[in-house]
């Protein structure tokens, strides 16, 4: 069975993770820019994973399983403080949200 | 140590030894009574407060006349840690090690010999007597507990002056009396110029003392750098017996190298250099040889050095020029203080110190012609100065001056017994006449004018009797002490030969006649205008009042003792140690300063021909008879015939400079206060205002406020824009770290 060889992996995580990257980045919507980091995780993920497999052993499986609980509560968090900023301000725009600036 | 506090309660019968152990009562009794007239006295009422300050200045007195009881005989003496010999005719208490810094130490140790003896009795007797006169003097005044803690303190540390054995203990009274002195001059603070008058003193007061501390110092380098000599061999050395050296270099490093007795035998084994006999010694001539700040130079040089040094912190205290321009703004403080303080007692601590290091000062005939030389100059500034005063306070602070340059010109010339003796019975009657001048402005409503004075002769009797006799015996009028006192220091003076300086004993001599001329003149028209002639027409009150008996008391008392110090100067009178008669103080201070008499002939440092003091008795007593009819017929003849018309113009001129002082206070004020105020003013612009304030502390503000202006920009408050911050400064970092440091 031919096999995937690991750059190609790395280069797809890679690719995706730049693109989790630009879209935190430029995204104006809250949610999108949520989805993006949603994005940059699975992309270490699969970074991860790939090098597991290469090395052949299970050790980078634990990272991974753990980055997915860590992402889990995240999204739970980070939902529910858009739904709050939401209902506060009326707006998911994050270029409206400048409460950090004094 | 202990028993040295145990000794004088115990022991019923007063031997030697019992005194000496009590000697560090005289002190503490006035010290004792200071803290409680200063912490209680407010609640203990005027009565008790008086009965405290005059107690324990009584009770000095009489431990005082028990240690003078004492060093009157040869049973009065100890052992001279210094050389382990007997020194007879003094006490000494060693309450053990003060404190200790390196190679130096110095001790608690009180000497008592008979300088300090005549000292203890003037201090303790004329301080009675005023602090008596006080409890009269101020019964009007609130602040009397602070007044007579003060006094009290400044008794305890003129006692401390005079009593310590070392200089770094005198320097304690030396302190401590300045200090009294400034609170008493300031002590009705509320009045601006009076508070200043006592700022002006504690300064001029600190100026001398910055000389005396940097004196002390090189004495103890001098002391350091010389010490080899002994240690040198017995068949060599400056000490010819091995045990004296040891017992010297012992004592240097345990007694402290400031201890007077270390300093004497110092003096003793640090001879002049005498050719081929003092071949092999350490002599004033010799080159210091030890490494050290001193190397290279000379002894007698150094030593020189240290007493023009001490000169200077004696011009301070003892109102000398260039330091004498605070003690007439001294009169501010209350009249008992000028008469103890300013009068009596701490202006005479310069004489005293000279005569306490009379050993030292007569092996440099240089510091002893300039001793005497300020002595003479202040003795005829000053009295020029006093011919147009008219505050009566002020032509007796400048009498003061005048005298205390007498004592220095003694202690210049070599007659230390002079010196001595004139600042006892100057005590004497220069206290009678502050007391007097003090009793005249009690009867007058403080008044101090003589112009609005005049006439009290018979409105106040007691007071113008005494004043009287104390005038006259300033002036020098046989047979009173003054006269005996003041023409001992000018016969001293006109027989002295100091090495290397000929003739400058007569023109000290000269220079002494005309200031006792002077001395006569203002004297005179002072006691003419205050107490003879008709009451001026703008006095305060109509009628002046006698005060009460404890003044008048004082001043019959110290003016009965202007008259019977007499018998102290009477020349002639008892056989002296060396054959021809001397007078009484000069036989009774013989043992105190016998040393540097012997090394002043021995060495022929000073030398005094022997002569008849007769002829110069004749002089001075015409010269004081001369001057004091002068002013006599100026002031009741003269002046009041030109009632209404000009002073001739020759005298009209130096009248207004002699009124003014001769512009040193202000001559001072531009030389020192202003260029001292520009020159902080210049640092303040320069340094304060240009450097620190604008480039230190300005800038520092200003590159912070700019560089914050710029960062503000950056804090946008958007979450994106931070990010993309982040995300380049992470890949600049990887950048980094995979290009240089993963090479």
């Amino acid at each position: 069975m031919h096999q995937v060889p690991l750059q190609s992996y790395l280069t797809l995580a890679a690719t995706l993770f730049s693109l989790g990257v630009l879209g935190v980045l430029i995204k104006r919507n809250a949610l999108v820019v949520f989805m993006s980091v949603e994005l940059m995780l699975n992309a270490s993920n699969l970074t991860f994973l790939a090098f597991a497999r290469d090395a052949g052993t299970d050790a980078g499986h634990l990272p991974a399983l753990f980055v997915i609980a860590v992402a889990a509560a995240e999204a739970a968090i980070g939902l529910a403080v858009i739904i709050a900023v939401f209902r506060s301000r009326g707006t998911v725009n994050v270029d409206e949200i400048r409460t950090m600036r004094l | 140590m202990l028993a040295a506090f145990i000794n004088p309660f115990t022991d019923a019968i007063p031997s030697p030894d019992g005194i000496a152990s009590m000697l560090w009562v005289i002190i503490a009794l006035p010290l004792a009574g200071a803290f409680l007239c200063g912490v209680l006295g407010k609640f203990m009422g005027r009565a008790n407060t008086n009965f405290i300050a005059c107690a324990t200045v009584g009770g000095s007195f009489l431990l005082s006349l028990l240690a003078t009881w004492a060093v009157g005989y040869p049973s009065g003496q100890f052992v001279s840690p210094a050389s382990n010999l007997p020194v007879k005719y003094a006490l000494w208490l060693d309450l053990g090690r003060w404190f200790a810094a390196g190679d130096f130490s110095t001790h608690y140790g009180f000497l008592v010999d008979r300088l300090t003896a005549a000292l203890l009795l003037v201090i303790t007797g004329v301080g009675f007597l005023i602090h008596l006169y006080s409890t009269e003097y101020m019964e009007h005044d609130e602040g009397y507990w602070r007044y007579f803690a003060y006094l009290n303190l400044f008794v305890a540390m003129m006692l401390t002056l005079v009593m310590a054995d070392n200089l770094v203990l005198l320097f304690v009274g030396w302190e401590g009396v300045g200090l009294c002195s400034y609170l008493l001059i300031g002590f009705w603070y509320q009045d601006t110029e009076k508070a200043w008058a006592g700022r002006k003193a504690f300064i001029f007061n600190r100026v001398g003392d910055f000389a005396f501390i940097i004196g002390m110092i090189l004495m103890i380098l001098l002391l350091g750098a010389t010490e080899d000599m002994g240690r040198a061999g017995p068949a060599r050395g400056n000490f010819q017996d091995i045990g004296r050296a040891r017992a010297w270099l012992t004592s240097v490093h345990d007694q402290g190298p400031l201890n007077v007795e270390v300093l004497r035998e110092w003096a003793i084994r640090m001879p002049p250099d005498q050719g081929e006999r003092s071949r092999g010694l350490m002599t004033l001539a010799s080159e210091i040889t030890t490494p050290g700040p001193l190397h290279g130079k000379h002894v007698g040089n150094v030593l020189t050095a240290v007493l023009l040094l001490m000169l200077l912190g004696a011009a301070g205290k003892s109102a000398q020029i260039p330091l004498y321009v605070w003690l007439p703004d001294a009169m501010a403080g209350p009249t008992p203080v000028s008469a103890l303080i300013h009068a009596a007692t701490m202006v005479t601590a310069g004489v005293y110190l000279f005569c306490r290091l009379s050993f030292l000062l007569v092996l440099s005939p240089t510091a002893m012609v300039w001793v005497a030389g300020i002595g003479a100059a202040t003795a005829i500034w000053a009295a020029l100065i006093a011919f147009a005063q008219n505050d009566i306070k002020k032509v007796l602070a400048y009498s003061t001056v005048s005298q205390l340059g007498f004592m220095f010109m003694g202690a210049g010339m070599g007659v230390w017994w002079a010196a001595a003796l004139h600042l006892v019975t100057h005590a004497f009657f220069k206290a009678c006449l502050f007391l007097g001048a003090g009793s005249v402005m009690h009867g007058n409503a403080e008044e101090t004018d003589i112009l609005r004075l005049g006439g009290l002769r018979k409105q106040m009797p007691w007071t113008w009797a005494t004043f009287l006799i104390a005038t006259l015996a300033i002036t020098g009028i046989v047979p009173l002490s003054g006269f005996f006192s003041k023409d001992a220091i000018l016969h001293g003076a006109h027989t002295a030969e100091i090495a290397g300086y000929p003739h400058v004993g007569h023109w000290i001599y000269w220079l002494g006649l005309f200031g006792a001329l002077c001395t006569a003149f203002y004297m005179t028209r002072l006691y003419v205008l205050t107490f003879e002639g008709k009451r001026a027409a703008d006095a305060k009150v109509p009628h002046a009042h006698e005060s009460g008996f404890r003044m008048v008391f004082v001043l019959v008392v110290l003016a009965l003792f202007s008259i019977f110090g007499l018998i102290w100067g009477l020349p002639d009178l008892v056989p002296g140690p060396e054959g021809p008669k001397v007078a009484p103080l000069e036989g009774y201070f013989y043992p105190a300063l016998q040393l540097a008499e012997g090394m002043g002939k021995r060495f022929h440092l000073v030398t005094h021909e022997v002569a008849s003091p007769i002829p110069g008795f004749i002089i001075a007593w015409v010269i004081a008879v001369i001057g004091g009819a002068a002013a006599a017929y100026t002031y009741l003849r003269w002046l009041p015939s030109r009632a209404g018309k000009p002073l001739p113009a020759a005298i009209a001129v130096p009248w207004r400079w002699a009124r003014h002082k001769f512009y040193v206070d202000e001559v001072y004020d531009v030389l020192f206060i202003r260029s001292f105020t520009a020159l902080s003013n210049g640092f303040y612009k320069v340094i304060d205002e240009g450097l620190i304030d604008t480039v230190g502390v300005g800038g520092t503000a200003a590159l912070f406020r700019r560089v914050g202006s710029w960062l503000r920009y950056t804090q946008t408050g958007n979450a994106q824009s931070y990010a993309t911050v982040m995300a380049v400064g992470l890949l600049v970092s990887i950048g980094v770290v995979l290009t240089w440091v993963l090479r």
